[in-house]
């Protein structure tokens, strides 16, 4: 049985037209894919590369690159926490610390028991005149304390998950997602 | 809503923030929004296009601090199939957020100036490759581009003229490297972000092996203000050498961390201490990273340095991408270095030798040194890497910076670091705790 779904791969298919080079469709066609499993898994990527008709391992290498990509299973909530300079000055450590025990892991890339949630340590995300800060389901949240992180994970538990506190300007929803993905663990 | 942090309504880039709703095409457009790129494609060549351009002197905003104009002149004219502008929004040098800021806010600012330049090197195209964190900005930029094709601003016939034109966006996945405006190229083609040797450089074999030229969004959104206001207009803010306004982004201890527009030459002093509130209560300023944590670090007794090139310059150091952290008495130094260390040698794309190598080494000894089992061999060992690291022995600016961070803070803060190889001691309370 195949890892992605047949609309994933049409999806994928259609990817190359829009890019002066077909290759330049890998790093979308991963998206695509991560999106729909949660994480890249190697029939996944196989299956990436089947689809692109690109050498498996040519796309693993991409994937393996980048960050963003996740190679193992994660919490369907992922915290990317900012622990570069500007942050680590205004105290990213103790929420990172707080973080762990709120959500019950002990290491980056830890899932919780419950599949909900896991965590990573990152560089730099841009958002320096509010650190400390971190990245949740596609949305930055500022000035991190430890009540906000207690909040965000409650908010996520409650039977309303969907209800995403937001920040920055008024902005647009994030479009629906195809599927909803898979959850791990 | 997230607070507004920073000047709302500066001079040039921020002079429209105040009005809600910017980020719509009918607020961008009742502003004066698109009038820029309506006059060029329907009264200007591309050559007037640049003339302008270079009459305002204005410089990259990306760190390089090259002319806009310059760099658009080397694309070849007659090459003849497809020429492409690459937007650089890749913002990750640790302290800097202004590009974010500006997308954010006023995303049609950018496009219509990359519109612009695609105009100007005689393409069709513009790509914004945008660093995959930015949700928001990406899909305000999304629907900002679809909202200028319904209107016809962008697509076949612009404005009804006969030069197509089009902005696309690509989505980053996570790799500081992708700054170099090599490395990001070859991401943009579907490759690990790894630097290209150069030459060709990329005006002549760029994106997709076509002659493209790379900016960075404040340089871009910038230019719309140029074309409606005129070159000589812009020329006038700044200073002789160094003209226009700049963004910068101030964080770290300070009472008002924020992005900030700036004119060109004005001191980091009135930088942290006016516009962003200075010290926090009860605390003394130690250090400011002028220009992102890849500028050399300088003593805050160094705050009268002016933000124009030579003031910089002369003290060995840049205003690089605006990113000003600024750091208290309550930390310590050799610590703050090795955090930085940690990135560097996490980004290094390992192409290099002495930028992969040099980077773990300086790390593992940073972690002796933080572990106390440091002695005078660290402190010889950290000198030696940093040399290593530097002077063009890498392929692209990550092994320098890395260099530069080891080498400017020994040479500021030799006693903290003694302190702590020599004596396994350190005098700093802060919260620095463990970096
Ligand atoms: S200096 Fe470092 S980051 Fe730059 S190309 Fe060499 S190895 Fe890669
Ligand atoms: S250092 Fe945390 S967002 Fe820049």
């Amino acid at each position: 049985m195949s890892a992605l779904s047949a609309h994933v791969l049409d999806e994928i298919k259609a990817l190359p037209a829009r890019y002066p080079q077909p290759r330049s469709a890998v790093m979308p066609a991963l998206d695509l894919a991560q999106e729909e499993l949660g994480h890249l898994t190697s029939e996944a990527m196989t299956e990436v590369a089947g689809a692109l008709q690109l050498d498996p391992g040519y796309v693993q290498g991409v994937a393996t690159f980048y960050t963003l990509f996740h190679l193992e299973p994660v919490g369907q909530h992922r915290f990317y926490m900012c622990t570069n300079l500007s942050c680590t000055l205004r105290g990213a450590e103790d929420i990172v610390e707080h973080l762990r025990g709120a959500i019950g892991v002990k290491a980056p890339g830890e899932v919780s028991g419950d599949g909900l949630f896991s965590y990573e340590e990152v560089e730099c995300m841009g958002a320096c005149e509010y650190a400390p800060m971190l990245r949740l389901d596609h949305r930055y949240h500022y000035d991190l304390t430890r009540e906000k992180i207690d909040h965000l994970v409650a908010e996520r538990r409650s039977p309303r998950a969907d209800a995403v506190s937001e920040s920055g300007p008024e902005k647009p929803k994030r479009a629906p997602r195809r599927r909803a993905p898979k959850q791990d663990g | 809503m997230a607070e507004q942090r920073g000047t709302v309504g500066g001079p040039v880039l921020t002079a429209w923030f105040a009005t809600p709703n910017l980020h719509t095409l009918d607020v961008y457009e009742s502003l004066g929004g698109y009038a820029a790129l309506r006059k060029v494609v329907t009264e200007m060549t591309a050559q007037q296009v640049i003339d302008e351009v270079k009459i305002s002197g204005l410089r990259g905003r990306g760190g390089a601090d090259f002319s806009t104009a310059t760099k658009w002149s080397f694309v070849p004219k007659a090459h003849p199939g497809p020429k492409y502008i690459v937007v650089n929004a890749d913002e990750s040098e640790p302290g800097s957020a202004k590009d974010r800021y500006l997308m954010e806010n006023s995303p049609h600012a950018l496009i219509e100036g990359a519109a612009i330049a695609a105009f100007a090197i005689g393409g069709h195209q513009a790509w914004i490759y945008i660093r995959g964190e930015y949700d928001l900005p990406y899909e305000l930029l999304r629907d900002a581009i679809a909202q200028a094709h319904e209107k016809g601003y962008l697509g076949e016939h612009p404005f009804g003229s006969d030069h197509p034109l089009d902005v696309r966006l690509y989505r980053g996945h996570g790799a500081y490297i992708c700054g170099e405006e090599t490395a990001l190229l070859e991401s943009l083609e579907g490759k690990r972000a790894q630097p290209r040797s150069r030459p060709p450089f990329p005006a002549v074999k760029g994106a997709w092996g076509m002659p493209t030229a790379v900016n960075n969004v404040e340089t871009l959104s910038t230019v719309p203000w140029i074309i409606r206001h005129g070159g000589a207009e812009y020329a006038k803010r700044g200073t002789e050498k160094a003209k226009g306004t700049r963004m910068v982004t101030v964080s770290g201890d300070v009472r008002r961390p924020g992005n900030y527009e700036i004119e060109i030459g004005v001191t980091y002093r009135h930088i942290i201490e006016e516009l962003a509130g200075g010290a926090l209560p009860g605390r003394t300023l130690k250090v400011f990273w002028p220009g992102g944590s890849s500028a050399k670090v300088l003593p805050a007794s160094m705050l009268d340095t002016s933000t124009d090139l030579d003031g910089l310059k002369a003290l060995g150091t840049m205003g690089g991408s605006g990113g000003i952290i600024v750091m208290d008495d309550s930390h310590c130094m050799v610590k703050a270095a090795a955090r930085l260390l940690r990135f560097y040698a996490h980004e290094s794309c390992g192409k290099c030798t002495p930028c992969r190598v040099g980077t773990n080494w300086s790390v593992r000894t940073y972690e002796r040194i933080l572990a106390n089992e440091g002695s005078e061999i660290e402190l010889a060992l950290l000198d030696r890497v940093s040399q290593g690291l530097q002077n063009g022995r890498c392929l692209c600016g990550l092994g320098d910076a890395a260099g530069w961070v080891i080498e400017s803070t020994m040479r500021h803060f030799r006693d903290e670091y003694e302190e702590h190889c020599l004596h396994h001691a350190c005098s700093v309370q802060g919260a620095l705790a463990h970096a």
